[in-house]
């Protein structure tokens, strides 16, 4: 009895182990990614605290991302992303209540997830939806994981608005 | 409180221009220039221009605390150095903190007066910001 308890765990912490490392070495753009449509969703619903605390854990996605296995190139592209997209994703996190400001770092952020999904994959088929009307006319983009139009940007006021531009797959 | 003011944090002033200076990055106007030094050096900068209180703890502090959080957020010192991805991101929050009235702070406008902007002076700061995007996106 002892025996087969102590082989049930053993089997049990290395399932464990191995998921774990599963979801790290694929896993971690994936968490980036879910996180960034996490905040994106809750833009769409204009609420600015829900982004906030999608930038809370954007930030942690970002910080916890194990790079040793990529290569010196993809090292490159990730540091220069990384850099950028964590102070976005901190200012996001750090402007709950203030849903405009929040909104020109997500322009920002947006690009900058586009460039790390373009480089590493998604994990997930994304599309790239365009709305020609925010920034005063000079349109901004941002990432989707449905192929439905919901603009984060304008939120409900106009959250139909906007066109897919391209599926990455 | 007159043994505090006898420890005084180390003064943000350099006399170097350095290569990473903004200027040596990207054109600014004379007009332009100016402002930056009077409305946002003090504290994005390696330059800070103490006024006299500055020397009254533990106000002093306070500022030094304000300054090394400003200097890490953007440091027109150090802009040169920046990835060309930050440079854009630091011009585009320029322009927005700019616009929505979050720069300069207000707690810094109350003892800076003339660090307040006029609506022609933030107007010209916003132009300067978008044209210095548009000619780095270029470049990329």
């Amino acid at each position: 009895m002892k025996n087969i308890i102590l082989g049930l765990t053993i089997a049990a912490t290395t399932l464990t182990a191995s998921s774990v490392t599963d979801t790290n070495s694929s896993g971690s753009i994936k968490e980036i990614v879910s996180s960034y449509l996490q905040m994106k969703n809750a833009f769409t619903e204009d609420n600015s605290t829900g982004a906030a605390t999608a930038g809370k854990k954007l930030e942690a996605a970002f910080k916890s991302f194990d790079k040793s296995a990529l290569t010196a190139a993809q090292k490159k592209t990730y540091e220069d992303v990384e850099a950028d997209a964590r102070e976005h994703a901190e200012h996001i996190g750090a402007n709950g209540g203030n849903i405009a400001h929040q909104r020109e770092h997500f322009d920002l952020l947006s690009k900058d997830i586009y460039d790390l999904v373009k480089a590493f994959g998604g994990g997930q088929v994304l599309y790239k939806d365009f709305d020609s009307m925010f920034n005063k006319g000079k349109g901004a983009f941002w990432l989707s994981e449905t192929k439905e139009i919901r603009n984060p940007y304008m939120g409900k006021a106009m959250l139909t608005s906007g066109s897919i531009i391209e599926e990455i797959k | 409180m007159i043994i505090i003011q006898f420890i005084q944090p180390a003064h943000n002033t350099s006399e170097q221009v350095l290569a990473t200076d903004i200027s040596k990055t990207i054109s600014i106007s004379d007009s332009v220039k100016a402002i930056l030094k009077i409305s946002c050096c003090d504290c994005h900068s390696n330059n800070t221009i103490y006024p006299w209180y500055s020397n009254v703890q533990p106000v002093g502090w306070l500022m030094a605390n304000h300054i090394k959080k400003g200097k890490v957020e953007l440091n027109f010192s150090e802009f040169g150095g920046y990835s060309p991805r930050r440079q854009l991101s630091k011009l585009n929050g320029i322009a927005n903190s700019i616009k929505d009235d979050i720069m300069p702070l207000k707690s810094y406008k109350i003892m800076h007066k003339s660090a307040q902007l006029s609506t022609d002076e933030k107007s010209l700061l916003i132009n300067w910001a978008q044209q210095s995007i548009d000619s780095l996106s270029v470049i990329k």
